[in-house]
């Protein structure tokens, strides 16, 4: 369980430039399922996940992992046990590709945290074979493959640390639709087949529909709303109160019902669309 | 990153900011090389009053300063050390054994080591009231007018400023993305702080490589645009800002020169 409790944080503070960038944060995020932090560039969201690898501080408040309690004031004792519990990956985490090959960069991380190099290259394949990187790759330099196989790499390198919870800062962006399309289904089978709890941030309201169980939205570093994901984008009226992009299906939903359809909240694809008009149509 | 703000430029408005950056910059090279001339204490004094007056002007706190000499102090303390060992003139301030080993300390090296000590912090005064009062593209801009006569002996000086201004226009930059990627290191369960030193220096090596690569990128895709938008080095291109001596610059490199002049009598003349 990941609990904020009253958190702030002020960028620079004590300088005549200080900001804050969240504020009074109280959030539970549940074990086990996926929870989508969304809201615009600026809202605070990246800076609340640093939070949970104890790479910022809070200024006020504190944050409660599992048994770890970060508090402001406070120093922060047995980080390594943290980070290895909590694995964050980077929005463009492709530029934290280092070694020579890309084996020996994913096995960069168990080998961080006490694994003895047998143990850490074994870690390193079993990640490499998640993320869809066949043998191939093991000896190829990390710096010459593609953008999409490095954005890959990078994201073997936090699972072969196998972390609990696994936070992910806009892992999608840059990729072309497919390689968004795996990656997400990647992270959506991490929590399914092996219950890790999965945060993630991010911009496309299709994969907060499609995959997450939990919404948190940020808005100028305050928590505004907090819901069961397929029910906040249902609620049309809340979604245009805070102008938020309705996911596809939702809009078509929407459309279909203004010329006389009565689709329910169950319908959540295309295929459960096709259905609905099969018995009814 | 909060903590790097040496020499960085304070938008206040003072006449010492008011000064054209080609004065400020004639008067620091003048002032530089009277601090390198043999005055002896009196010139250093003269020289500190001098600073010390545009330091005022330009509203700059003292504390500021202060804190630009702090980096300073481990190779001051270290040149000390140096000095204590290697000058064996003057007169013998302290002799004693350690270890049955003969340990003198002579006044000169002492006093070698304050000359040198004075010299850099009068530097470290002159070129930080420079760029805390001057915007970094009127110092480039600066530059380039006055290597611009050099042109003649084939001195590329619109390329060197073009570059000195990249460069200044990327350390925040750099900074920034050296963060980024300490941050992903960390995540990885590298200890920049602690640890054996094979430990800190494959942490070292998991920033360094990812710092240099992205910044290669970044330098082929900058050439890119700059070419995209029909850069040429040797172009011939009009100016949107054109820099005009006033009196206030006149001011300020007589003074300069008065204070050159005033130590080359000090050091051969007296």
């Amino acid at each position: 369980m990941v609990k904020f409790e009253s958190l702030s944080y002020i960028y620079a503070k004590d300088m005549p430039y200080a900001t804050t960038a969240i504020e009074d944060i109280d959030l539970e995020i549940a074990k086990g399922k996926i929870t989508a932090i969304i809201g615009k560039t600026g809202s605070g969201k990246s800076t609340l996940i640093q939070h949970l690898n104890a790479l910022l501080l809070p200024t006020k408040g504190k944050l409660v992992i599992e048994d770890h309690v970060i508090e402001a004031d406070k120093k922060a004792t047995d980080l390594k046990a943290l980070r290895k519990k909590v694995g964050l990956v980077f929005q463009f985490s492709e530029y934290q590709l280092f070694e020579e090959t890309i084996l020996k960069d994913v096995a960069f991380g168990p080998k961080n945290f006490g694994l003895s190099e047998e143990e850490a290259i074994k870690k390193a394949k079993e990640a490499l074979k998640l993320v869809g990187l066949d043998e191939t790759y093991y000896t190829r330099s990390p710096l010459d493959v593609s953008g999409g196989q490095k954005r890959r790499a990078a994201i073997a390198g936090i699972l072969a640390i196998e972390p609990e919870i696994i936070v992910l800062d806009e892992p999608t962006a840059g990729l072309d639709p497919r390689g968004s399309k795996e990656m997400i289904e990647l992270f959506y089978r991490l929590n399914k087949d092996l219950h890790k709890t999965i945060i993630l941030v991010t911009h496309d309201n299709e994969i907060v529909y499609n995959y997450a169980d939990e919404v948190v939205l940020l808005d100028k570093g305050h928590i505004i709303e907090k819901k069961e994901a397929k029910a906040f984008f249902e609620d049309t009226a809340l979604l245009d109160e805070l102008d938020i992009l309705r996911p596809q299906i939702i809009a078509l939903k929407e459309a279909l019902n203004k010329k006389g359809a009565s689709i329910g909240d169950d319908v959540h694809s295309i295929d459960d669309l096709a259905k609905y008009w099969r018995q009814h149509g | 990153m909060d903590k790097i703000v040496f020499g960085k430029y304070i938008p206040l408005d003072t006449p010492i900011h008011a000064l054209d950056p080609r004065a400020k910059i004639l008067a620091m090279l003048v002032v530089l090389v009277a601090i390198f001339l043999p005055a002896g204490w009196l010139g250093y004094l003269f020289i500190g009053i001098a600073i010390g007056i545009v330091i005022i002007l330009a509203k700059i706190k003292f504390k500021v300063i202060l804190r630009a000499f702090k980096p300073m102090m481990f190779m001051m303390i270290f040149l000390l050390v140096i000095n204590i060992l290697s000058v064996k003139e003057g007169t013998v301030l302290v002799d004693f054994d350690i270890f049955g080993h003969d340990f003198t300390i002579y006044a000169d090296a002492i006093f070698d080591t304050l000359y040198i000590i004075v010299r850099l912090l009068l530097m470290i005064m002159i070129t930080t009231v420079l760029t805390m009062t001057t915007k970094p593209l009127d110092l480039t801009l600066g530059i380039e007018y006055l290597l611009t006569p050099f042109k003649v002996i084939h001195v590329p000086a619109h390329e060197i400023a073009m570059m000195i201004s990249i460069a200044l226009r990327f350390i925040p930059t750099i900074i920034e993305e050296t963060m980024r990627i300490m941050n992903a290191q960390k995540s990885r369960g590298v200890d920049f702080e602690e640890g054996k030193l094979s430990e800190k220096i494959s942490a070292i090596v998991s920033l360094i490589v990812p710092l240099f690569s992205v910044s290669l990128q970044r330098a082929d895709e900058l050439a890119n645009a700059m070419e995209a938008r029909g850069y040429a080095p040797d172009g011939k291109r009009t100016r949107y800002r054109r820099l005009k001596y006033a009196f206030r610059d006149i001011v300020l490199l007589g003074g300069a020169i008065a204070i050159l002049v005033m130590m080359i009598i000090l050091a051969f003349v007296i």
